[in-house]
């Protein structure tokens, strides 16, 4: 109640005055925990990285078809930053090209798990009680319980080991957990007066689901999110580390770790910065989540 | 001034939040005497729970106190340790929460937290405190709740609203020998059972010759119960009186406002309350905080915040219309 | 029995209406049910242009009486009929003008609004389900309009319920009720959860919005002194029955059933002249028994002062004692 800042009646009618004050309000809200902001940057590195891989690794060339025998298994120095690995590529610039891999496994999964995940279980939740809502929760707990690495082996042994089978492999293990959450968001809130309100003066079930029920279970739904782009990329990496996904040469963080790890401890450049770059990738969509949590909560007064 | 239990002096309270600072507290001047019946009426957001939270020692991190004393029995406790404040609390104070039902752990049973409560209760002095079922009978006892036995083993689930209410009383009963703080009692319970609960609090009270601090919204409550009101507004004090004479002859404009605004059960109607709003914290109004809601407002008010006038028989009113006799200014 | 007839303008009329919920606690090897009784068979009438008043303390069924009005819940058994139209039935099976003409107003403005958005789109709503905009009108100025009409500036559009006060959000909220132009709408406590000094703001400007827009209201609340102020016909309700039924003054002169007169006497007065509006102190006694295990004959006979052995066994019928007043009591 306090919070607000009282605006003269002909300010606020101005949008643009208004988007300026909550995006001020947004900022505010999301600096107060440094980590948050920690994270924001550490997102935003990965993300540019990702985006201008060919135009800031130092080598470009070594993510594709190049080997150098001569250079290979050089401790980190000044022309390689992190080394080079087993055939001689500049580990950095392999490590930024396959954060674009990694990015991009996470957008296509979450792209397609999570509308997919939050529609079932937005009407299940809805519906909950009835039978729509037994069938749809049963489906969710099989697929809940297939292990994602488990099924990319199966689907690998089917048809070939790409990244597009490995997203196939994820995002089917994926949908179940968005289910699960909008399931017991919504449930919980169709009970609360406000839908009630909307109910009876008759406004439709689309409407009630995606404008009163959704926008309240938004907060959870991108927090996750956010959180989900490192798990998915953790994910990916167990699976290039076993070797289905991304193949070699293209470089993917999981592969050259199993790469490395041969090499260990004697190498150890080999396997430690693409599990650093990882840990990176992890933390720092861990970080930017907790600030996305903190900014979408409403406010108390 | 040995026959003080509670001194507060000119508190301050600030909160730190978006944009600036919430100065929520502006100079709170509260006290009680030992075995008195105080009441501490004012509505949501007059800083009431605020100043109780200070005298606890419960407030949030984000609150500063820039100014300000509290005495308890003459110790200065904004000044004590946690191992002192503990000692004090468990011996002293104790607080009746609004809400029955989160004030109570609903997984563990009545018994379990009343013995838990007596066992801190002996502070820091560490003395075991001998057959504890029977202290926490005779509490649940005098709490007039039907039999205390199987109440120790029940869950709070399993009773009442006003059941609930009245374990929170033996709970605070169970210990406390001064200060009872009562906050919104009865505010959730239903009117025949309020009237049970309050008539309850009154007589423990009396029974145990503590002090009693009666906090609430509802002024008929507070006549009912209370020996000397406090009637708060946006951090001030703003009226104190003996109960009867500020139901009789309530001097503040915003006192006047508000027991204008109550339904008469004589179905005379009731006023339209008090226009406008409590003001944004965190820009004050710079003098009283009630003058731009206020129609008797003059040049004084918009300079400083009044002091607690005295206004005779023991009546203080924190407003510039009592300065100096200038009453008359009402009635012109 | 009350004039339950379909004319005389009456607009709304219950006709022995029950409202059971079954809960089902079998285990795995014992079935078992239990019935909590919220409504038991009442029988009242609302004329067109009247303020109805329903008070009862928990477990009574006034909420519950409410909800079926509104469609929330479908009665068990009985009749309910709004200008000639059944409506014992839940909203979803209701049309879409029963769901304009019938709205109601929550009790806590906290959670009857959807904090997630904005109020131009929580006032918006009911008017696009309900095609309330004719073409080449603004739904803005529209929103504005019903912002106006309880005295809420336009620039609140733009804001969220959490960021205005709680008195502020239950006008939203009636502003919300307003918006389809109903004839009928249920206040249900509409203001139990504000400040006093909020509370006459809101009950005044409900008061003008009835003789503005020639609307009926079923109000709810358990303060007999709002009550007294506000209503024209009131009754009480105790465990799922109505105990008393009268006109607002008939039942303030003569309160006939013994918990009309506890709940008279619980009342916590202000005023010396109103102390002698009340009727002799009943102090209430005992709890409120549970709707699931109502005590058999009269349903008010544990906590009666004046029960007789005949209200042990019986229930006692409704009965006019005088011309409009009705009560169910053996004692009268």
């Amino acid at each position: 109640m306090m919070t607000e800042r009282m605006f003269t009646s002909n300010a606020i009618e101005n949008p643009w005055v208004r988007t300026l004050d909550s995006l001020k309000k947004t900022g505010y809200k999301f600096s107060r925990n440094w980590l948050s902001v920690l994270g924001l940057v550490m997102v935003v590195i990965i993300v540019f990285l990702a985006v201008f891989a060919p135009y800031v690794a130092p080598y470009p060339q070594h993510a594709g078809k190049f080997v150098d025998f001569k250079n290979k298994n050089q401790p980190p120095s000044w022309q390689h930053l992190m080394g080079t690995d087993t055939i001689g590529r500049d580990i950095l610039s392999r490590i930024i090209f396959a954060f674009r891999n990694a990015l991009l496994m996470a957008i296509v999964v979450l792209a397609i798990s999570v509308p997919f995940g939050m529609l079932t279980g937005l009407t299940a939740g809805y519906y909950s009680g009835t039978w729509f809502d037994t069938v749809i929760m049963r489906v969710t707990d099989v697929f809940i319980s297939i292990p994602p690495i488990i099924l990319a082996l199966s689907i690998a042994a089917m048809l070939k080991a790409t990244l597009m089978n490995a997203m196939i492999a994820v995002t089917v293990s994926w949908w179940p957990w968005y289910t699960r959450i909008t399931y017991s968001l919504a449930s919980s809130i169709k009970n609360e007066y406000y839908v009630q309100a909307a109910e009876l003066t008759g406004a439709s079930k689309i409407y009630i689901l995606f404008r009163e029920i959704l926008p309240n279970c938004s907060s959870s739904l991108l927090t996750k999110m956010a959180l989900d782009v490192g798990w998915v990329t953790l994910v990916g990496a167990a699976l290039s580390f076993v070797g289905l996904g991304e193949q070699p040469p293209k470089p993917a963080l999981g592969t050259m770790i199993a790469e490395g790890v041969e090499r260990m401890p004697a190498q150890w450049w080999i396997a430690l910065f693409p599990a650093l770059a990882i840990m990176f990738v992890v933390l720092g969509f861990n970080l930017f989540g907790d600030g996305i949590r903190d900014v979408l909560s409403p406010e108390e007064a | 001034m040995s026959e003080t239990l509670l001194d507060i002096k000119n508190l301050h309270v600030w909160f730190k939040v978006y944009g600036g600072v919430l100065k929520v507290l502006n100079g709170v001047n509260f006290n009680v005497k030992f075995g008195e019946k105080v009441g501490l009426v004012g509505e949501a957001g007059c800083g009431k729970t605020t100043t109780m939270k200070a005298l606890l020692r419960i407030l949030p991190n984000l609150a500063l106190i820039p100014e300000g004393d509290i005495f308890v029995r003459g110790k200065n406790i904004l000044k004590l340790s946690s191992i002192e404040l503990a000692d004090l609390r468990g011996r002293g104070l104790s607080m009746i929460f609004q809400d029955p039902t989160s004030a109570l752990n609903p997984v563990f049973t009545i018994g379990q937290q009343l013995y838990d409560i007596i066992k801190y209760s002996a502070g820091s002095s560490g003395q075991k405190v001998a057959n504890k079922k029977n202290v926490a009978l005779s509490a649940l006892h005098e709490a007039r709740l039907p039999d205390p036995e199987r109440m120790l083993d029940s869950y709070p689930i399993q009773l009442s609203g006003g059941m609930r209410q009245r374990v929170c009383i033996a709970f605070a009963i169970a210990t406390a020998r001064d200060l009872l703080i009562a906050d919104e009692p009865t505010t959730n319970l239903d009117v025949t059972i309020q009237d049970q609960v309050l008539r309850l609090i009154r007589d423990l009270v009396e029974k145990k010759g503590s002090s009693l601090i009666l906090i609430t919204h509802s002024l008929g409550l507070a006549r009912e119960t209370t020996e000397r009101v406090y009637v708060m507004y946006a951090g001030n004090m703003i009226e104190m009186a003996d109960t009867s004479l500020l139901f009789k002859k309530p001097l503040h404009p915003y006192t006047q406002g508000l027991l204008a605004s109550v339904p008469r059960l004589s179905g005379g109607g009731f006023a339209e309350g008090i226009p406008g709003r409590i003001p944004d914290y965190r820009n004050p109004p710079p003098g009283c905080r009630f003058a731009p809601r206020c129609q008797y407002a003059f040049a004084p008010c918009t300079k400083a915040m009044p002091p607690l006038i005295d206004a005779g028989d023991g009546h203080q009113v924190a407003c510039y219309l009592y300065q100096n006799g200038q009453e008359d200014r009402r009635n012109a | 029995m009350p004039d339950i007839t379909h004319t005389n303008n009456n607009i709304l009329v219950a006709e022995n209406l029950v409202k059971h919920f079954p809960i089902n606690l079998s285990g795995i090897f014992k079935k078992r049910w239990i019935i909590v009784k919220a409504v038991d068979g009442i029988n009242f009438s609302v004329k067109q242009g009247e303020c109805f008043g329903l008070v009862g303390e928990s477990g009574s069924g006034k909420s519950t009486t409410a909800y079926m009005t509104v469609g929330m819940y479908e009665p068990t058994s009985g009749s309910l009929v709004f200008k000639r139209e059944n409506i014992a039935r839940p909203a979803v099976k209701r049309p879409m003008h029963l769901k304009k003409d019938i709205q109601i107003v929550f009790q806590d403005p906290g959670s009857s609004l959807n904090p997630m958005r904005n109020i131009q789109s929580i006032l918006e709503m009911p008017l696009r389900v309900h095609n309330m905009i004719k073409k080449g009108h603004s739904i803005e100025k529209k929103v504005i309009d019903l912002l106006d009409r309880v005295e809420l500036p336009s620039h609140y559009r733009f804001r969220s319920p959490i960021t205005i006060g709680g008195g502020e959000r239950q006008m939203v909220a009636i502003a919300r009720a307003l918006a389809t132009d109903p004839s009928f709408i249920v206040l249900d406590e509409p203001t139990s959860a504000l400040d006093v000094s909020v509370q006459g703001k809101i009950i005044n400007r409900l008061i003008r919005l009835q003789k503005e827009f020639d609307l009926t209201y079923l109000f709810i609340t358990h303060d007999l002194s709002l009550m007294r102020n506000v209503a024209t016909k009131i009754a009480i309700m105790y465990l799922g029955k109505i105990v008393e039924i009268a006109s607002t003054n008939e039942f303030f002169q003569k309160p006939l059933h013994p918990y009309t007169q506890m709940l008279l006497s619980s009342i916590p007065i202000l005023f010396e002249e109103e102390a002698k509006l009340k009727p002799n102190k009943i102090h209430s006694i005992g709890e409120i028994p549970s709707p699931v295990d109502v005590p058999p004959g009269c349903s008010f006979n544990p906590r009666c002062p004046f029960k007789k052995d005949i209200c042990l066994v019986e229930d006692p019928v409704m009965r006019e004692i005088e011309p409009g007043h009705y009560a169910r009591c053996h004692n009268v």
